[in-house]
């Protein structure tokens, strides 16, 4: 239709031309986003009818009138710009390519490419050069700010794993975790590894620069045909495939450094140094005399002030290796803190694609080389990336296609997460002296390759709880390698001008490899460890597409379908028992005990779905689409296991109804309700025994810890939507503003109950879940002048969550289950009337709303362990991405915003009792140092009331050693600090993403240049935090991903500020 | 053509529905057992209960600072007796529940199945699981009061009552004489599996008979009467030697080694978090106790105590002895010992038992010594001393029978415990004013959230779910 209306304005246009008189001007029109030429691009003076159509290789020649003086441009799907002529004969146009307009085409469920017009849901586009243009290698983590309602959350580890959840948290034990679709072929995001460390999720396995586009499909409705592992959402990518009678080689080179946002890192005291309490080990004389010791032992800071005249025995008196072996140095804090300890990165990305076609073909083959080195020392990653597609146009009937990607990955020293030894953020944040010197200890680790910790043990042999740093990056890292393959042949097949089949096989299958190592010398026992997994998921789809127009009126398009999923992942995980025998030998047989059955897991699952779908139109104005899917599942009880899920839409273009109003250009509204079913976890079903590792020769049974569930039957989510879009000025501004509500019931959960009942979780059908909220993306063009313009694109999600039900009736209603209980007493929950996740922990006791101190001056605990204390759900999230553009240089930006969201921090919880940050030092409110004894000034006086209501005024004793911190996790002996003091908001607002194009003019090359175009890009991410709240911290960081993995901060990395170059060959 | 294409399409549609129907069963697993011998969960759930009485992890077992044997060096939550950091008592319910009383529950409910085995034998195993049941219950109404009885151990009960402690106490005395009354020492019971007998019953019927006497005893201040007919009962029939204890013979790797090796310096652990408390060690320095060694490490020639419930540097104090930190020193449920002890305090309560206290005490004392590697000869200069020999040891009988049962169950931190709450000897002070030796273990923390009613209806039965509220035993 539009190429028809297009041929029709040419043709009008060219024989307008014939009368045209006057001045020439020539020149061609390009695409911004590949260089490549545009031809049939619409080039009219403006306020005339006089105008041109460029040929096949985007070139353009017009006769101007006299009174013509300015140019307009335009494209289907490019943003129309106008050119002043003023005396120019030649005049070159780049064309953006435009939301608004290129909204009008969608790539829909199936991969089905649909007018926007007639969907009757919200599906929010990003463009390929969107993600790839900060050079991130993760592309998932760049999709924060760009989609409204994409809840996009990773840590700053290196390769670490991304969460992201559409629409809020609908699953209460389940996945929330939106679908990974890439040409039709199901990657799935989740983090597969048992162990501490972060190894990472394949949906990164995926080349940003081989990306066309990506559609975000949020609703069930937009979704359902995907069935059930789609009702979180789907990330819908296409990539790039070739044209037909072209060939373009790329080459793209670009090297990104990184290095630590400081203000997301620890800060320390520096007046007092190592010591639970206030002195030092007794006087010995370890080689220059008597002199007071280190508490070596201690990793805290709550020890002897620091004092430049003192001589003392420090950690390195006793390495024999040390050129301060046996003496004494000054009782100072350390020059280098641990934020010395963070390296810059590197991430270099070197990748070449040659793609193009012939008459009947097309293809596109890419490799991709990606070095990363992470900012801890010992950590690195390699990517070798290579993906192919074709298609074939057989006949005219008859497309075959396939595609096939790989994607290597090696890693070297991931970082460890949480409370964990691989951590290094365990000792910087929660247990450190701050006398420790990082470069000292890293000049004694590789002096002599050996752990020479700070942290000696009584006899000065070893370490007690931490290792030196150094030693354990070096000796104690992980390696990993993942391989990913996924691809899909298609065929398709028309059957008539109104029908077509098609017929699919994709794959996609992933083998890790992950070891892990203590090494013999360590705190702990020495280990070594290996973990392979194999995972594969093939489908197999066979679709009818139809589309039929019934009258001149009424249009029908249609799809009926069959899907076939299988699934199968094994897995074995090894470990040596007792410790290793040859030091540094890393083998399964190095053990020093016999080792242990290893732990082996095999699950699969195939789901047999079949689908229908109809979309009917009136006029091109009034959408119905109505769709089906009924899936049967192996993880249900079989004989029940089939399910049928039902959804409808509305879908009314208002174009008309605007006519006579010249400033609204386009809108339609939209309405929909939809179900999706989703089936049961693998192996819930059926109730199995536990194998412990047998007694000896004595063989031992353990019923699990999980009661199984024989009469499961499939989760359900139910949502309503209802949408308006509008477009004024000719697409200057537009929005699109949608309201949705999504309840999930009768939810597969596995629930703690009380191991009183002999197991401690339970598979239950129950519960009810509830998201609502609104979403509304924009775009506006401040300014557009002849060579200037300023597009905004604006995303705002704000969702409401809250948990409806849990499961029981009565007196035996439920109404709170835990998801998680960490460290410090708090815990992640789901609670009826609350929403999903809320923060659980002691609160303070509260006098007229006022926090309440006892009579030491300490703040008093409300004993009631369940109080919640925080929501990690943010109230809103939004982005707003500037682009600014003249001529070839093109600045863009990303503002990334959350509001709310709170977050509990474990590093302060230890930190301030071990005395690490400053507030923990310092002068009191008398102007004497606050760690004096009470008695003599000292103390910290905490703000807030005394029991009978009156202003605090009992100074706290802020020591250590009794058990005595004012703040932190020591203190009070008994209850410790109320949690709450270690709630933080989560709101931040930060500038995500500065990126500085620039296109060298394509004058620069001849006619006859190899090279047809350059592309010069400067790019940032995560450059500056603008606001946040939080101390010392990110408030992104969490705990890797996972339901839980939010709200909670334990050994938290810092942000890393990326910031480097690209350069783009086009030839 | 088209018609073809329609047909075809729609049969391999219907192939695609039949398809899941034809797989085999997926949701069987293909890597855990769906049947198992009932012996392995026995085996299984007495090392469960074992693990959980010996360890000396900061996360489930405090017991060992609770008594002051030991302190901490450096992180005093525990010895000043936070519960709640750790989820300490979520830890101990855990196991009694689900790993120890669920596994029996289970391997009575496949050893009544069975229908393979003969009458005498079954009886036998189902007297030795409920031997240990009532062992497991015993703990957990001696650590937290009242708890889910009657509704217990039922998944599909989710909200269990908590029921009366006295009341399930009884209940449980009730079926230990049923438990002894099924046993025939002539036949065979679980043999391989049994790894505190190796289907010895005779030795059974002894581990029962203490059990009972030590059972019976627990409830002497508040029921003197039952205490005294299942006492006299027992009596006769109670161990006679070290070599009837209830010993667990851990073995040297993981995961089958003494717990105790995982929480201090050998061959699993690198940490330093115990030393000695100077409360046990000050007493028996004064007494000059021949176990010391084979309790502790010397510093400097000599037996050092931390002080207890503060910071202590551990090079400078006493610790555990090699012995105690070796991952296959055996644990124990019951010994010889303690049951001596028992008889001592029956007599001294006017039980008819036989013997006099004073020989029950000596022998109770040499059993201790010599089980712990010392001679008889040590034994002999101990009990010679006048502030050993019952006749002139300072205090009443409480005193002198705790104190001396205090240090003979060194290592036995919960039933330590049991017996000082029990006997009000030796007298232990909290480390600093204003906190309160626990007389109970609080309710789990997530109770409040997973049973909340019950949990709370229970609290106030018990008179408040605090670590300062007596059980109803503990009258005195």
């Amino acid at each position: 239709m539009k190429k028809i209306l297009l041929l029709g304005l040419t043709l009008f246009l060219a024989s307008a031309m014939a009368f045209a008189q006057g001045r020439n001007v020539s020149g061609t029109v390009t695409s911004a986003e590949d260089g490549e030429p545009i031809p049939g691009a619409t080039v009219l003076v403006k306020g005339t009818t006089v105008g041109a159509a460029t040929d096949v290789n985007g070139k353009y020649s017009l006769s101007i009138p006299d009174n013509g003086t300015v140019l307009v441009f335009s494209f289907i799907g490019m943003a129309t710009k106008e050119v002043p002529i003023s005396g120019q004969t030649v005049i070159d146009v780049v064309l953006d390519y435009d939301a608004a307009e290129l909204s009008e085409v969608a790539v829909t469920a199936m991969g089905i490419e649909r007018n926007k017009n007639e969907l009757a849901y919200s599906a929010q586009e990003v463009q390929g050069d969107q993600v790839s243009r900060v050079r991130s290698s993760d592309f998932v983590a760049t999709l924060s700010g760009k989609v409204a309602g994409l809840d996009v959350r990773s840590d700053n580890t290196m390769g670490g794993s991304t969460n992201v959840v559409i629409r809020g948290y609908s699953s209460i034990s389940g996945n929330n975790q939106a679908l990974f679709v890439i040409d039709g072929v199901p990657v799935s995001n989740a983090n597969n590894s048992p162990s501490a460390v972060d190894f990472g999720n394949a949906a990164a396995d995926i080349n940003p620069d081989n990306i066309e586009s990506i559609n975000v499909l949020k609703g069930a409705a937009a979704t359902a045909l995907y069935g059930s592992r789609a009702a979180n959402g789907v990330i819908m990518i296409t990539t790039k495939k070739g044209k037909k009678n072209s060939m373009n080689i790329a080459i793209n080179s670009g090297v990104i450094w990184s290095s630590m946002d400081k203000s997301t890192f620890a800060e320390y005291q520096k007046e007092y140094g190592a010591g639970y309490i206030q002195s030092f080990r007794a006087s010995q004389d370890m080689g220059s005399g008597e002199a007071p010791v280190v508490r070596f032992q201690d990793d805290a800071s709550y020890g002897p002030a620091f004092n430049p005249n003192l001589q003392v025995y420090h950690w390195d008196a006793v390495d024999p290796t040390s050129p301060n072996y046996g003496k004494t140095k000054p009782w100072v804090a350390a020059q280098n803190d641990p934020s010395s300890y963070y390296e810059t990165g590197l991430n270099s990305n070197q990748s070449i694609t040659i793609s193009g076609g012939g008459d009947e073909t097309t293809f596109n083959l890419g490799y991709t080389r990606n070095d990363i080195k992470g900012n801890l020392p010992n950590s690195t990653i390699d990517k070798d990336m290579i993906n192919f597609n074709a298609a074939y146009n057989a006949t005219e009937k008859l497309t075959v296609s396939a595609s096939a990607n790989y994607t290597r990955t090696k890693g070297v020293g991931r970082y460890g997460v949480g409370y964990n030894g691989t951590n290094p953020n365990q000792q910087f944040r929660q247990w450190w002296q701050t006398n420790v010197d990082v470069e000292e200890q890293k000049s004694a680790y590789f002096r002599n390759r050996q752990n020479d910790t700070w942290n000696w043990n009584g006899a000065n042999t070893g370490p007690i709880y931490s290792d030196n740093i150094y030693w354990s990056r070096y000796e104690n890292y992980s390696n990993d390698t993942r391989d990913n393959i996924y691809g899909y042949v298609m065929l398709d097949y028309k059957l008539t001008d109104w029908m077509s089949i098609m017929g699919r096989a994709t794959l996609s299958a992933t083998t890790d490899m992950q070891e892990e190592r203590l090494a013999v010398g360590s705190a702990g026992v020495p280990f070594y460890s290996r973990y392979n997994r194999d995972f594969k998921e093939s489908n197999y789809d066979l679709m009818l597409n139809f589309k039929k127009n019934i009258s001149e009126d009424f249009t029908f398009n249609g799809l009926l379908g069959a899907n076939l999923r299988r699934e199968e992942t094994s897995s074995i995980d090894a470990s040596t028992n007792g410790g290793l025998v040859v030091p540094r030998l890393y083998s399964l047989s190095n053990t020093v005990n016999p080792i242990n059955p290893p732990t082996e897991e095999y699950f699969r699952r195939g789901v047999d779905g079949i689908y229908a779908n109809a979309n009917f139109g009136y006029k091109e104005k009034l959408f119905l689409e109505l769709s089906a899917r009924q899936d049967k599942s192996t993880t249900l009880p079989k004989g029940d296991n089939s399910y049928f899920y039902p959804a409808a839409g509305l879908n009314y273009v208002l174009n008309d109804a605007f006519k006579n109003v010249s400033w609204i250009s386009a809108g339609k509204i939209r309405a929909n309700y939809a179900e999706v079913g989703n089936d049961a976890p693998s192996l819930s079903v059926y109730d199995i025994y536990f194998k412990p590792t047998g007694f000896g020769s004595i063989p031992l049974f353990s019923l699990p810890s999980t009661k199984n569930n024989s009469n499961l039957k499939p989760e359900r989510q139910k949502s309503y939507e209802a949408g308006l879009e509008l477009d004024f000025f000719n697409s200057l501004f537009g929005f699109d503003f949608t309201v949705y509500q999504s309840n999930t019931v009768d939810q597969i959960l596995p629930v703690d109950i009380t191991a009183a009942t002999g197991y401690t979780r339970r598979f239950v059908n129950a519960g009810e879940v509830q998201n609502k909220g609104i979403e509304v993306s924009a775009y506006v063009t401040p300014i557009q002048t002849n060579n200037f313009t300023w597009d905004m694109r604006l995303n705002f999600a704000r969702n409401r969550n809250e948990v409806i039900s849990l499961y029981g009736e009565g007196d035996s209603r439920v109404t709170n289950v835990p998801l998680a209980s960490f460290q410090g007493g708090v815990s992640v929950n789901a609670a009826v009337g609350h929403p999903y996740g809320v923060i659980r922990g002691n609160d303070f006791v509260y006098t007229n709303g006022e926090r309440t101190v006892d009579e030491n001056g300490y703040y008093m605990v409300d004993s009631d362990a369940s109080k919640i204390i925080g929501d990690p759900n943010p109230d809103w999230m939004g982005g707003i991405n500037n682009t600014f553009t003249y001529k070839g240089l093109s600045l863009a930006f990303l503002i990334d915003i959350r509001k709310g969201g709170d977050v509990w921090s474990l590093d302060r919880w230890y930190g301030d009792g071990t005395g690490i940050y400053p507030v923990t030092a310092g002068l009191n409110d008398r102007g004497n140092p606050s760690r004096l004894p009470v008695a003599e000034g000292g103390g910290m006086l905490l703000p807030g009331v005394k029991e009978d209501g009156t202003r605090n005024d009992i100074y706290a004793e802020n020591q250590n050693g009794d058990g005595q911190t004012a703040l932190g996790y020591a203190a009070n002996n008994y209850v410790g600090t109320p949690r709450s003091l270690y709630i933080y908001d989560g709101s931040y607002v930060k500038l995500r993403e500065l990126v500085l194009s620039y296109s060298l003019p394509t004058s620069l090359f001849g006619q006859n240049s190899a090279v047809k175009r350059i592309d010069l890009q400067l790019v940032g991410r995560n450059l500056w935090i603008i606001h946040k709240n939080m101390e010392y911290s990110d408030p992104e960081e969490g705990l890797g991903n996972g339901n839980s993995a939010r709200g909670y901060q334990s050994g938290a990395y810092p942000a890393m500020r990326n910031y480097g170059f690209n350069v783009k060959l086009n030839f | 053509m088209k018609k073809i294409i329609l047909s075809l399409f729609c049969s391999s549609l219907m192939l695609a529905t039949s398809c899941v129907d034809s797989l085999d069963d997926y949701n069987l697993s293909q890597k855990e057992a769906a049947a198992v011998p009932s012996e392995t969960l026995f085996t299984n759930a007495v090392k469960g209960l074992t693990d959980a009485l010996t360890s000396a992890s900061v996360n489930s077992n405090n017991y060992r600072f609770y008594v002051q044997h030991w302190t901490a060096t450096t992180y005093l939550d525990e010895p000043r007796y936070n519960m709640t950091s750790r989820t300490i008592p979520q830890a101990m319910w855990q196991s009694l529940y689900r790993d120890v009383l669920s596994d029996l529950k289970e391997s009575k409910r496949l050893a009544m199945e069975n229908t393979a085995t003969i009458e005498s034998v079954k009886n036998n195993q189902l007297a030795q699981i409920e031997i240990m049941e009532v062992y497991a219950w015993s703990v957990l109404l001696n650590t937290f009061g009242d708890v889910p009885y009657s509704e217990a151990l039922d998944p599909e009960n989710s909200l269990p009552v908590y029921d009366d402690a006295q009341t399930t106490y009884n209940a449980i005395l009730g079926r230990l004489n049923n438990a002894l009354t099924l046993i025939n020492p002539t036949a065979e019971g679980y043999e391989d599996g049994d790894l505190l007998y190796e289907g010895d019953m005779e030795k059974w019927v002894k581990f029962g008979n203490s059990l009972k006497l030590k059972l019976a005893m627990v409830i002497a201040d508040a029921d003197a009467a039952q205490a005294r007919t299942l006492v006299e009962a027992a009596a006769p029939n109670v161990f006679t030697s070290n070599a009837d204890n209830t010993v667990f013979r851990y073995l040297g790797a993981q995961p089958n080694n003494n717990p105790v090796s995982n929480s201090v310096t050998g061959p699993y652990s690198t940490r330093e978090d115990y030393v000695a408390a100077n409360t046990l060690v000050d007493v028996m320095n004064d007494l000059k106790d021949p176990r010391r060694g084979q309790f502790f490490t010397q510093v400097g020639g000599e037996y050092k105590g931390g002080i207890y419930g503060f910071t202590n540097s551990y090079p400078d104090f006493s610790t555990v002895s090699a012995k105690v930190a070796a991952p296959d020193n055996p644990g124990l449920l019951l010994d010889y010992s303690e049951v001596k002890f028992l008889l001592a305090e029956a007599l001294e309560r006017g039980f008819a038992v036989g013997g006099t206290a004073q020989e029950h005490y000596n022998e109770a004392i040499k059993a201790s010594i010599t089980y712990w590697g010392g001679t008889d000869a040590e034994a002999t200069a101990y009990l010679a001393q006048p502030s050993v020999a019952y006749a002139t040891a300072a205090g009443d009988w409480k005193e002198k029978i705790g104190t001396q049962k205090w240090i003979a169950l060194y290592n036995r931190g919960y039933d330590a415990w049991v017996e000082w709450r029990r006997l009000d000897a030796p007298t232990l002070l909290p480390p600093v004013e204003g906190l309160v030796v626990p007389l109970r273990m609080i309710y789990p923390v997530n109770e409040a959230t997973l049973n909340g009613a019950n949990k709370a209806a229970a609290s106030s039965a018990i008179g408040g779910d605090s670590s300062d509220t007596a059980l109803w035993w503990d009258v005195e």
